[in-house]
């Protein structure tokens, strides 16, 4: 029997966003193909999505 | 002393803290726990009644005795990167880590023994009472009688998930929902289900504390808007006063939960009263603080990089 609230799952249009930046080891945080930081972007970020209430709810439920 | 952020490589959030302490040349190690073992590697030592420990990645070095806090960001799972990766190999990992972490005296944002709590949303709500917010009546149940009752009584009854969409499904979302007129709940008995009377809102509020501080957010609802975080209304976040009630509420919260860091959740009635919904103990903030400006990195940034006690005895508290 499915649960009573799976009744209410629908499905999640997923992001087709490609992050235009890659991990830095040595400055440990994200950068852009120039090498600025992928945070001096903020309309970047904005448009990713992945810093949203829901940007980690698949793997985190701390929206 | 070095700040240690647990969190992804992925993570541009914890970028945006990263960034500042950088700027204030405090050292820090980024470390993803699923890449112990591996491209990280860990060594602690108890012997002649002392105790140290190292971690390494990348090329950085953190000694346990240098160690000055922890924020819990978005870690992966002990071991998830291994290329013999199991769950025992996981248990191992956890108890070598994250042993060795509890061992050193620091400061934790959070500590994961109050974090693990703190995602309990039926002990959130229990909380939030004996904090003084205003909670909407609330059921978890895997009875249907019960909830058919609770249903009729309040008449205009959402439905929500205590632990989010199934894990493995991406494609699949449970936002919260109102309950139709003529629900069958005999499906209850299969699984709990958390049901509370819906507020009708005119605004979401997101309340993101630091330590002391408070960065209050608000952003106007869509005319019967039940989840604010599905669906693209066109407002905006902006950053909204925080009622002092509400401050001296999450003061009393944030002391009950032994939590350094968290967001709150609220809708805002038509009143202006701020119900409580959730707290998240390691709620995203970057959306917020892109669309209003808030500092709340910084925030974050200066909490850690505080000064630590010279204590032998570990601390626990977040």
């Amino acid at each position: 029997m499915r649960p009573f609230t799976l009744n209410y799952a629908r499905p999640r249009v997923l992001p087709a966003v490609v992050t235009p930046y890659r991990y830095d080891s040595s400055m440990q945080l994200n950068v852009l193909p120039d090498g600025r930081p992928a945070v001096s972007d903020r309309e970047l970020l904005l448009a990713a999505g992945t810093t949203t209430s829901t940007a980690g709810s698949q793997t985190h439920f701390d929206d | 002393m070095t700040v240690l952020i647990l969190t992804s490589e992925q993570d541009v959030t914890a970028d945006m803290v990263v960034a500042e302490l950088h700027l204030r040349s405090v050292p820090v190690m980024r470390l993803d726990p699923a890449d112990v073992p591996g491209k990280a590697v860990l060594s602690a030592d108890y012997a002649h009644g002392d105790f140290d420990g190292h971690l390494s990645v990348n090329g950085h070095v953190l000694s346990m005795g240098g160690l000055r806090s922890v924020w819990v960001r978005r870690p992966g799972e002990p071991a998830a990167h291994a290329s013999d990766s199991s769950s025992w190999l996981t248990a191992e990992t956890r108890q070598a880590l994250y042993g060795m972490l509890y061992s050193a005296p620091t400061r934790w944002m959070n500590h994961p023994r109050n974090a693990d709590q703190a995602r309990y949303k039926p002990w959130q709500l229990r909380i939030a009472h004996l904090s003084g917010f205003a909670v909407p009546p609330t059921v978890i149940t895997t009875a249907p009688r019960v909830a058919q009752q609770f249903a009729e009584e309040y008449r205009d009854v959402v439905v929500k998930s205590a632990s989010g969409p199934p894990p493995g499904d991406p494609a699949s979302a449970l936002p919260t929902t109102l309950i139709g007129p003529g629900a069958d709940f005999s499906t209850v008995a299969a699984g709990p289900a958390l049901l509370q009377r819906y507020v009708p809102k005119s605004a979401d509020i997101r309340l993101t504390c630091v330590g002391p501080r408070l960065f209050g957010a608000r952003k106007r609802s869509a005319p019967g808007q039940v989840d604010g975080r599905y669906g693209d209304t066109g407002y905006a976040w902006g950053t909204t006063a925080v009622p002092d009630r509400i401050a001296k509420s999450v003061q009393e919260y944030l002391a009950l939960s032994g939590l350094a860091y968290a967001a709150f959740d609220f809708a805002e009635d038509e009143d202006g009263l701020w119900w409580f919904l959730e707290c998240n103990q390691a709620g995203q903030f970057g959306f917020v603080e892109l669309e209003t400006g808030q500092p709340i990195a910084e925030a974050v940034a200066l909490w850690l990089a505080g000064r630590t006690g010279e204590r032998r005895v570990p601390e626990s508290r977040g």
